[in-house]
């Protein structure tokens, strides 16, 4: 592997165990999804790695598209349905949201 | 030097998303961390990626955040742990050390190198439209979903609204 793609993986893999970080450590709703969305910063990042190493980015760069995608549409309705927890709950703490267990 | 510099401040911007106890302050971090890596995807030659990266998760989403958070400001906010915060550095040390771990093991996996071989002279025209056409049909599908699933959230709540 070149340096490139070790570097670009470092990165990629650090910003997704930062947002595992932000996803398990917080209560807040909102920094949860914030979490899910470093996340998919760290998952962008490797799939570029994953290119540059095939010598493809031309490839890559559909699939980073589709995941752009994925990751926008998620944000939207999860944050739609934070929206409504409040309006509900009067709280974005997920101990709250107690009516959520099964 | 502009890669590097771009990477380690996407880096920073990220971890900075933990450490900002105002929840705008940390919608800005990550809409400046989707800038730097729209820079690192220039870099490679992934315009277009880059370009969605810009205007889709540094614009769009940054939005979606800031609107959401200043229509949900209360009392959460205030009473938030700042433990998570402070336990920070130590985990990142540790998260440091798992990730040359991986990466080292990574390199060194026989997996590494297997699969198509790359395309040559491949466009992203015709990777798009043409090698990955059932993902426009998975997308097509998705962005229906996301409309059709807020229409749908919002008015459960309106019904609500009007039940009480």
């Amino acid at each position: 592997m070149t340096e490139d793609v070790i570097l670009l993986l470092l990165s990629g893999l650090l910003l997704f165990m930062v947002g595992v970080y932000l996803m398990f450590a917080y209560r807040n709703l909102l920094r949860i999804i914030l979490g899910v969305e470093v996340m998919a910063k760290g998952v962008t990042l490797v799939l570029l790695a994953a290119g540059v190493f095939r010598g493809s980015v031309e490839y890559i760069q559909a699939l980073i598209v589709t995941f752009i995608i994925v990751e926008t549409i998620l944000a939207a309705v999860v944050l739609a349905l934070t929206f409504v927890a409040q309006r509900i709950y009067n709280s974005l703490d997920i101990r709250n949201l107690s009516k959520l267990k099964g | 030097m502009l890669l590097y510099a771009s990477l380690v401040l996407l880096v920073i911007f990220a971890i900075l998303v933990c450490f900002f106890r105002d929840l705008l302050y940390a919608a800005v971090s990550l809409a400046l961390a989707s800038v730097m890596l729209s820079v690192v995807l220039f870099q490679y030659g992934a315009n277009i990626a880059a370009v969605f990266e810009l205007s889709v998760c540094a614009g769009l989403i940054t939005v979606l955040f800031v609107s959401t958070v200043s229509m949900t400001k209360d009392s959460d906010q205030a009473n938030e742990s700042r433990l998570p915060a402070y336990f920070l550095p130590f985990i990142l040390v540790l998260f440091l050390g798992l990730d040359f771990f991986l990466v080292k093991w990574l390199a060194g996996s026989t997996l590494v190198g297997a699969g198509f071989p790359a395309t040559p002279g491949l466009t992203f025209q015709n990777a798009f439209w043409g090698q990955r056409m059932t993902d426009i049909v998975g997308q097509v599908s998705l962005i229906l979903v996301g409309v059709f699933g807020i229409l749908t959230i919002m008015r459960a709540l309106s019904e609500r609204r009007k039940h009480d």
